[in-house]
């Protein structure tokens, strides 16, 4: 079947099974290899982007019961050129195979806002990203540039 | 500037945080196939006959491979144990073992015909454990040169001089410490991409390796190929920690798949492959004898090692050496004395992980070491402090120190993490330890292993790229070699190139592993960095004279007067093409492989750490936090601060895992842990930041003065952490994880608390007392190995995805086989399981009354079931607490976005055998068995009500909506009917749903909102199905009355079951105290329980959480806020 489906600003018309997950369809269709799969069960992260700007699950959506604009981190505006520096100055990837769903991840956290508070909004952070697992960093690089990255 | 020692960012940050980095997955050439393996279903059995010849003839494939196309005799080139074919030939020896592999079209194809491969197994006795593999007359696995079945390797290591120390030493403390299988989960999965060029000669390869070289080497030896014939070329590698330093079975797939099929094959290994067929860390289980003189210094240690090996030596040999060699060498010894082996077991083999061998041994002398402070009353830092090697000094076991630090890390630790003032100032079940451990940088290992070779090409453009043998796992390798040429080459470290992996155009190097990046790839870095820059500056004197010329932004410079580098490159004699090229052998002459008696100095030089942790038991539910956390580490100097604070986090956070909850499950042999959320490695918020200390000072060997840090930071956690929960609650755990388990266990033991359960006057019971009895005494056996298995749904070709826009038009799709999908959080999974094969999907979604939020008039909120978890959790902030903390308590943001309320309530039972695999009563059929009853069903199945299935309902929204009376509004084809949630459930995770019925609507009754209430849940990592949770509410009365209680538990029976005889007296009882209720609470659960011999202990951590929650309703929060769950 043909559907059609809004990535990154732009309009995308793809033939492929009603049941082919958006990653699938983002990987293997749209060639955004961003969004990892790490695990294609919903239990990583990897593959973090938002729909309608809320962060979900690509590997379990699927991708003919998208209706609202999706957005990849290969589609970040330079409004988010310091959230992807910050990642890079505060040690928040080591081999990055996790890094673009915690990006993506992030990106809704700091659209909602932290609190004011330093030990609260580290908190808040690390609450609100234990669905992104990472490997490498121990996720102290990732909460500093989350924070870091903060209005 | 100076560039070493700068925190520069990454190289390729902005590929990797532009998502544009790819990996070796991420590629797609024309043409590609994919590669699928065939696993043995058993851990052990004799291959009796296989046929491909249906599979061969399916769609879409191109390729089938089976052991008998290659010749006898080729082995994985494993320390030489000659005891692994590439594909098994006659005998299998675990489950996942390969046995054939295709490559077709697209993976759907090749997974088809994977199940069309037809295979004749004779099942073999299998030893799982090193118990069950040395015992008399156990099953022997392989034919090895040694007597004794299943030994793969016996060890005697005797250094210096045991006599003595055992004279000298006379006060010794002895214990018994098991180091589990952990297994490394890199996020990227082993994916290789290979590919054959010139008429099937040359063979190209992508893949995630941290040894290129060393893969190409082995590669070649198995295909019996030129090792000029594989060029192995640059991808992103997603992590290593060791697992990606030899060959890998996909790697050797791969290349023969593609060979076969004369077209480019990838082979990509599924999250569940990757927990199941991969190596891990070796299960060591130590005991020790330290000895001591009273004065605190120690002589000497002494004892047994049994290392679980698992089906074949894949490193095991040396990693039992290293863990060996590492004991001997950590203190100051005088006399070592240990016998250790391997022995074979019929599991995933052991291979190599961060810290090899020497994390599993140090975890058992760090512990003794606690306890001989202890018997000796002397501060546990003191002891180490007194015992600490010193620098340019030889160990017993022949290492030869040079810079050493370890004293200055315990004293940073002292420090930083407050030890004096805590240990004087005691608070209730909190507690500090301490731990130490040393790593080599870079071990003699395989041949070439004290050599690399670097070579700098310099353009006339004045770019400068150097070529590095080895790969970047993630360690930031290409960076740091960056930052060392270019400060020899007076660039930005941002300016310098690093090419890695491309085996045919970078200079021989032998990859990462051992901690040698730093040590040997920085040292041959920094000296092809040095003769480049002498050599630009020979050239420069032509042009600027004899002054001193130094380098400097592209430019050489003399007295003011100046030439560019690209320039000195065109003028030069040796340029070719337009590059300059320097190229040098880096040799340690120094290291040498050790001797038969494993004496030697097999490292250029050796890094120390020490860590410290504070930690918080929670005495009511046995769950251990980590408060605070300090590692200081003697690295010599750091080349890259951010990267080196990097290392050490994220090996602390990895040990602190293995401390905490990893380890590997088998059952049968098959792996029951073989999940992220079967795992329970840490996540975000569970663990504080771990704080680091970079003990500065240089080492008169590493480059700039720098060491090796990469493995060593995941040694000192489990002991530091061991050590800090003796000091809180005077137990002492050898087994790890430490897990709530065994906290409560030895909680009750210490306190001598057992439980009664009268079973013999509970005549309800008896037949499950009865069967349960008869599990261990043949009726599993006999079940699990006759038991018919029923044959598994085939998944539909394509399932239609049917949109409905009223409840009418989804009963109707129902009523005509359709299977409802929300989120598709449980269901989808469950397909890829084949647990569930929809035939059709009724997307609830879309049905417009079965969304929305409704307020009414009364106080009563009716949610529609297609709700989101995170839209109810917004709708009620506020309102109704119990169920807020329980939406919270769910999963993770993403899963809270997407599962649905009904999703959330009709999830399937998430027992691990039934969701990994195994073929259990419940999913194969009434002859087989429930692997729970015998297997590890420590916190996931009932302690209350179990019969014939162990498992739970999973939704923690069941159980707190049961404590607020809600009811579920269901719809069929003719009926519409509303029931108590309670009413919902008629087994674990099952519905009492007709087949064209659904769940409409929640109601929240008014008093819903009016009721206070809290959720609680233990579990083993944020976001966690419950290993038990309760939700309390009432209504506040008078006189600090609990009106109308509802005392509500998940995960304790096979549905959210009711305390009523404890909700009775609690109505009864204004003011009632937590330990009150503790009382009346276990003795109804002494009554109702019948828990499995191993997951009594939740009836103890039911009782603590509903003591908490009664000081939450109660409005005591002041003891709650220090309690650690809270
Ligand atoms: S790949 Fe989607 S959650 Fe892991
Ligand atoms: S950076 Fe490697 S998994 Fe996160």
């Amino acid at each position: 079947m043909t559907l059609r489906i809004r990535v990154n600003a732009q309009e995308h018309d793809v033939g492929a099974p009603a049941l082919t997950s958006l990653l699938d369809v983002l990987r293997d269709h749209l060639n955004l290899t961003g969004a990892k799969k790490a695990c294609g069960r919903g239990e990583c992260g990897a593959c973090t982007v938002l729909i309608g700007g809320r962060p979900v699950l690509s590997c379990l959506t699927l991708a003919g019961r998208v209706r609202d604009e999706v957005l990849t981190v290969e589609g970040l505006g330079p409004e988010w050129a310091a959230l992807r520096e910050a990642f890079a100055e505060h040690g928040g990837f080591q081999c990055g195979y996790c890094t673009s769903g915690q990006i993506m991840r992030a990106v809704a956290l700091l659209r909602d806002g932290l609190p004011a508070d330093r030990d609260e909004a580290r908190q808040k952070i690390r609450y609100e990203m234990s669905g992104n697992v990472c490997r490498c960093t121990g996720y102290n690089g990732i909460v500093d540039a989350v924070l870091a990255a903060a209005p | 500037m100076k560039q070493v020692g700068r925190s520069v960012r990454p190289i390729g940050w902005q590929a990797i945080t532009s998502g544009t980095f790819a990996y070796s997955s991420d590629l797609k050439p024309d043409g590609l196939l994919h590669g699928r393996a065939l696993r043995s279903p058993h851990p052990h059995a004799r291959i009796v006959s296989i046929d491909v010849s249906r599979a061969a003839a399916m769609p879409g494939v191109r390729a089938v491979v089976t052991g008998a196309d290659f010749p006898a005799g080729v082995y994985y080139p494993n320390e030489g144990s000659q005891d692994r074919e590439p594909i098994a030939r006659e005998f299998v020896r675990f489950v996942g073992q390969e046995v054939a592999a295709v490559a077709a079209e697209t993976v759907e194809q090749a997974d088809a015909a994977l199940a069309a491969i037809d295979v004749a197994y004779e099942i073999l006795p299998a030893p799982f454990t090193i118990d069950d593999a040395t015992a008399a007359g156990a099953p022997r696995m392989h034919q090895r040169p040694i007597k004794l079945a299943n030994v793969a390797r016996v060890y005697k290591r005797l250094w210096g001089d045991v006599a003595a120390t055992r004279a000298a030493g006379p006060v010794n403390v002895t214990g018994t410490y098991w180091y589990p299988q952990q297994t490394h989960i890199c996020m990227e999965s082993n994916n290789t991409l290979a590919r054959w060029d010139k008429d099937g000669t040359e063979l190209h390869v992508w893949t995630g390796t941290s040894a290129p070289q060393l893969m190409v080497d082995e590669l070649a030896e198995m295909l019996n190929i030129e090792k000029d014939a594989i060029i192995c070329h640059e991808a992103g590698v997603g992590g290593s920690f060791g697992s990606k330093s030899r060959i890998s079975e996909q790697e050797f797939l791969a290349a023969v798949l593609a060979r076969a099929a004369k077209a480019p094959v990838l082979v990509s290994l599924t999250r569940r492959e990757e927990f199941a067929t991969t190596k891990t860390r070796h299960g060591f289980r130590s005991t020790l004898s330290l000895h001591a003189d009273d004065q605190g210094r120690m002589h000497g240690v002494e004892g047994t090692i049994a290392v679980d090996n698992g089906a074949f030596v894949h490193s095991g040999y040396s990693v039992t050496a290293a863990g060996l060699k590492g004991l001997g060498t950590m203190y100051r010894f005088e006399g070592i004395d240990i016998d250790a082996q391997l022995i074979d077991t019929c599991k995933q083999p052991g291979g190599q992980f961060r810290g090899y061998g020497s994390t599993q041994t140090m975890y058992a002398l760090e512990c003794l070491i606690d306890d001989l402070a202890e018997k000796l009353n002397i501060d546990p830092i003191d002891l180490r402090r007194q015992n600490a090697n010193q620098p340019f000094t030889t160990s017993p076991t022949g290492s030869q120190f040079q810079s050493v630090r370890l004293t200055e890390c315990l004293d940073a630790v002292r420090d930083a993490i407050g030890w004096d003032a805590k240990k004087a100032d005691r608070r209730p079940n909190r507690g500090v330890g301490v731990a130490c451990g040393l790593h080599s940088s870079g071990s003699f290992g395989p041949d070439g292993s004290n050599r690399a070779d670097s070579a700098i090409d310099i353009f006339i453009d004045g770019r400068v790229l150097v070529r590095f043998g080895g790969a970047d796992t993630g360690t930031g390798q290409k960076t740091i070699l960056a930052q060392i040429v270019a400060e020899e080459l007076g660039l930005a470290a941002e300016e310098v190139e690093v090419l890695t992996i491309e085996s045919d155009r970078t200079p021989f190097d032998l990859g990462a592993w051992s901690s040698r990046g730093t040590y040997y790839s920085g040292n041959a870095a920094r000296r092809a960095g040095r003769a480049a820059a002498d050599r630009l500056r020979t050239l420069a004197a032509r042009h600027l004279g004899n002054g001193a010329i130094h380098l400097e932004a592209g430019k050489a410079v003399c007295d003011g007067r100046s030439i560019a580098i690209g320039e000195l490159v065109a003028g030069a004699p040796e340029t070719k093409e337009g590059v300059l090229t320097t190229e040098i052998s880096f040799v340690e002459d120094a290291v040498h492989r050790v001797d038969a008696k494993f004496y030697g100095n097999a490292s250029g030089t050796y890094s120390f750490a020490a860590h410290a942790a504070e930690i918080e038991v929670d005495p009511r539910t046995g769950k251990l936090r980590v408060l605070d956390y300090v590692a200081a580490h003697d690295v010599g100097t750091a080349i890259n601060p951010r990267l080196v604070e990097g290392q050490i986090v994220g090996g602390a956070v990895m040990g602190m895992g293995s401390a905490l909850g990893e380890e590997m499950i088998h059952e049968q042999g098959r792996l029951v842990t073989a999940s992220f959320i079967n795992y329970a490695m840490p996540r975000a918020a569970d663990l504080p930041e771990v704080r680091t200390v970079i003990v500065e000072g240089g080492d008169p060997k590493g480059p700039h003065g720098a060491k090796g840090v990469g493995e060593l930071c995941i040694t000192p956690p489990a002991p530091a952490i061991a050590n800090a929960l003796y000091d809180a609650l005077g137990i002492r755990i050898a087994d790890l994880p430490l897990t709530p388990d065994k906290i409560m266990n030895a909680l009750a033991a210490r306190d001598g608390r057992v439980r009664r359960h009268h079973l013999w006057r509970r005549p309800s019971q008896w037949w499950t007392a009865f069967v349960r009895w008869c599990y261990p005494r043949g009726l599993f056996a006999l079940l699990h190995r006759y038991g018919p298995v029923a044959k598994r749904a085939a998944a539909a070709a394509s399932p239609a995805l049917i949109d409905a826009p009223r409840v009418v038009d989804a009963v109707a799709a129902l009523a005509s086989g359709a299977t409802a999908i929300g989120g598709g959080t449980d269901l989808l999974p469950r397909m890829e399981d084949r647990i569930a094969a929809p035939t059709s999907l009724v997307s609830t979604l879309d049905v417009t009354d079965m969304g929305g939020i409704e307020f009414a008039a009364d106080g009563s909120v009716s949610v529609g079931a297609a709700v989101t978890l995170a839209e109810l959790a917004a709708a009620l902030k506020g309102r109704c607490a119990v169920i807020e903390e329980a939406i919270a308590s769910i999963a993770n943001a993403q899963v809270r976005t997407m599962a649905t309320v009904a999703g959330n309530l009709l999830q399937e039972k998430r027992c691990w055998f039934y969701r990994n695999d195994f073929d259990c009563y419940k999913r194969s059929g009434p002859a087989r068995p429930c692997y729970a009853v015998l297997g590890d069903h420590r916190f996931y199945h009932a302690a209350i009500d179990g019969h014939r299935c162990q498992a739970v309902t999973p939704s923690d929204l069941a159980t707190a909506f049961a404590a607020v009376d809600a009811e579920v509004d269901i719809a069929g084809r003719d009926s519409a009917r509303t029931i108590p949630i309670t009413d919902l459930y008629s087994g674990p995770g099952e519905a009492r749903l007709q087949a064209s019925e659904t769940v409409v609507r929640i109601r929240l009754p008014a008093s819903a909102m009016q009721r206070r209430g809290t959720f609680q849940k233990l579990n083993l990592w944020e976001g966690d199905f419950a290993v038990v949770s309760v939700a309390m509410t009432a209504f506040a009365g008078p006189d600090r009355a609990l009106a109308d209680p509802r005392l509500v538990f998940g995960a304790l029976a096979p549905v959210p079951w009711r305390a009523r005889r404890t909700e009775q007296w609690l109505a009864r009882r204004p003011g009632a105290t937590a330990q009150e209720l503790q009382s009346v609470l276990g003795e109804e659960l002494n009554v109702a329980a019948h828990p499995l011999s191993k997951n009594g202990w939740k009836l103890d951590a039911a009782e603590g959480l509903a003591q908490h929650a009664i000081e939450i309703l109660a409005g005591s929060s002041e003891e709650r806020s220090k309690s650690p769950a809270a």
